[in-house]
């Protein structure tokens, strides 16, 4: 059996996405006024919420275990 | 100068990107975290991941926080799992009344504003009025995550050439397999207006290495393609079949029928339209289906006493729970799937639960015909099963004063007419096996009875309903 839970630093990852997410939010608040930004903004948000899903919330659960 | 740069950055990152997707493309799981994680800190997930959809409906539905006051039961009361047992059920014939009221078309299920809603589609409306189903672009994203799981499960790779032979329209079922496939990576044909001889035409011209459709279609695809093309469909060159709308991929003898036909591994998944593609069988086909427990809290309830089945062995209705899923929740979903916990662990080392067998019926279907009970399923296996017989047959139950009377017809290959005498005793005597109940069988000759696209309705009940 392929365990590789040990093999992924879910906290890292989580902060990487932590930070495209603020990332992504900045740009959204600037271009408020630009749809070809607004709206593409919104896209990649969904696929962030995706790798929260993936990866986030999982490291949320590994800090309340600790 | 600065277009350069790009140029070297972008022949980088080509050269990075094909050696990492040779690499990606080795890994047996979609999330190796999340389908490898212990069942104790899954469970944890879970609860979180119940707490947060449950406070979602509650603070946005006025429909859910509505059924909860009622209960007498709030988010702040959710501490564990059984505390969830609490929690009301929905079912779709509430759905129907909350369509009726404002925000049309949607009620007031509805948590995101109606400018937020992306997508529509609606169930097929084979147990009554259809539900409308609203997704936001982030639902919508999610299904495709949901799909991403099953195809990658199922083998899907970039490599491989999907062909989707579905009349892309309002049903989700293979929009959102053909979205999942994408994110794999996958090229996707989609086979939409073209009729079934002109779609094995075209995956033939493409050289196509997967497919999806419901076991009905796979199996009258390949028919057409034998009587009316002269192709051999083992020739096409598909190395695996991805089944939906019907439980036929889970019915060994549909099974073997579909992979003897095309020469390729035939795979199962079960998802609804109020709920998303909740469960799938890996490549290891052990007999049973992965429960996504990373993305849904799947319960089983037995029929009669309403208790919550948690060990192997017994069949109940599945009540679930969509985590992510926020235009309109999925929140202790009452499905009407007959499902049961399977009491063996899959070889592919996921640690997601599996139920055995799959779908094995609807509640809505399982009914007493002369007072036993008949999953319309067990009829299919036996069918399936006896050499000679095509694949389509149509239960049909009616009552004769008193006494329920109960009909099938199948259809019997013209080369196997000689052997008529013999497949009636072993259809009679595999039936009464399996069902307990005695069958006026009808034979007709191949291609009367009819054919099915999407969902098959081959059970009849014509009985007057009380």
């Amino acid at each position: 059996m392929i365990t590789m839970n040990q093999e992924f630093d879910i906290k890292a990852l989580s902060e990487k996405i932590w930070v495209m997410k603020q990332n992504a939010m900045e740009l959204q608040r600037m271009g408020a006024l630009f749809p070809a930004l607004d709206r593409n903004i919104a896209r990649i948000l969904a696929s962030l919420k995706m790798l929260e899903i993936n990866i986030t919330d999982v490291a949320e659960v590994d800090i309340r275990s600790i | 100068m600065r277009a350069q740069r790009w140029m070297k950055i972008d022949h980088f990152h080509i050269k990075l990107i094909q050696g990492k997707v040779n690499m990606i493309s080795e890994q047996p799981y979609w999330n190796p975290v999340l389908e490898t994680m212990n069942p104790e800190k899954l469970q944890m997930l879970q609860l979180k991941k119940f707490q947060r959809i449950f406070q979602w409906a509650y603070d946005r539905s006025k429909f859910h926080r509505s059924l909860y006051d009622k209960a007498g039961i709030c988010p702040k009361d959710i501490r564990s799992l059984e505390d969830i047992r609490h929690v009301p059920t929905v079912e779709k014939s509430m759905m129907r009344d909350i369509q009726r009221k404002e925000p049309f078309p949607y009620g007031d299920a509805l948590c995101v504003p109606l400018d937020e809603v992306a997508e529509f589609h609606q169930t097929s409306g084979t147990t009554g009025q259809p539900v409308y189903q609203p997704d936001t672009w982030q639902d919508w994203e999610w299904w495709a995550e949901c799909w991403a799981y099953i195809l990658w499960s199922q083998g899907y790779r970039p490599r491989d050439r999907v062909f989707i032979p579905f009349g892309y329209n309002i049903f989700v079922a293979f929009w959102a397999g053909h979205y999942g496939a994408e994110k794999i990576g996958c090229e996707v044909i989609p086979g939409g207006v073209l009729d079934t001889a002109a779609r094995i035409l075209k995956m033939q011209e493409l050289k196509a290495t997967a497919l999806m459709g419901t076991p009905t279609y796979i199996l009258g695809m390949a028919e057409t393609a034998r009587n009316q093309l002269g192709i051999d469909p083992t020739s096409l060159g598909i190395d695996k079949i991805t089944c939906a709308g019907e439980c036929g991929a889970s019915i060994p003898s549909t099974k073997r029928r579909m992979e003897s036909a095309w020469g390729a591994k035939v795979y199962d998944h079960a998802g609804a339209t109020e709920i998303g593609a909740w469960s799938y069988e890996c490549q290891a086909q052990s007999g049973g289906l992965h429960v996504n427990d990373g993305l849904f809290l799947v319960e089983i309830q037995d029929i009669e006493t309403g208790e919550i089945i948690t060990s192997p062995g017994r069949k109940g209705k599945m009540l679930i729970t969509a985590f992510d899923r926020l235009a309109q929740p999925c929140v202790r979903f009452d499905a009407k799937d007959v499902i049961e916990w399977a009491d063996y662990a899959c070889p592919c080392g996921r640690t997601y639960r599996l139920i055995k067998g799959g779908v094995v019926g609807r509640a809505d279907d399982i009914t007493k015909v002369k007072g036993v009970l008949l999953a319309p399923s067990a009829i299919e296996e036996v069918v399936r099963s006896i050499r000679g017989l095509g694949n389509e047959y149509e239960v049909l139950v009616e009552k004769s004063g008193d006494t329920d009377q109960i009909a099938l017809k199948v259809e019997i290959y013209p080369d196997s007419e000689n052997n008529r005498p013999e497949i009636e005793r072993e259809l009679t005597d595999q039936l009464r096996l399996k069902t307990n109940l005695r069958y006026n069988l009808q034979f007709y000759s191949i291609g009367t009875l009819p054919r099915y696209e999407v969902k098959a309705r081959r059970f009849k009940d014509l009985r007057a309903k009380p």
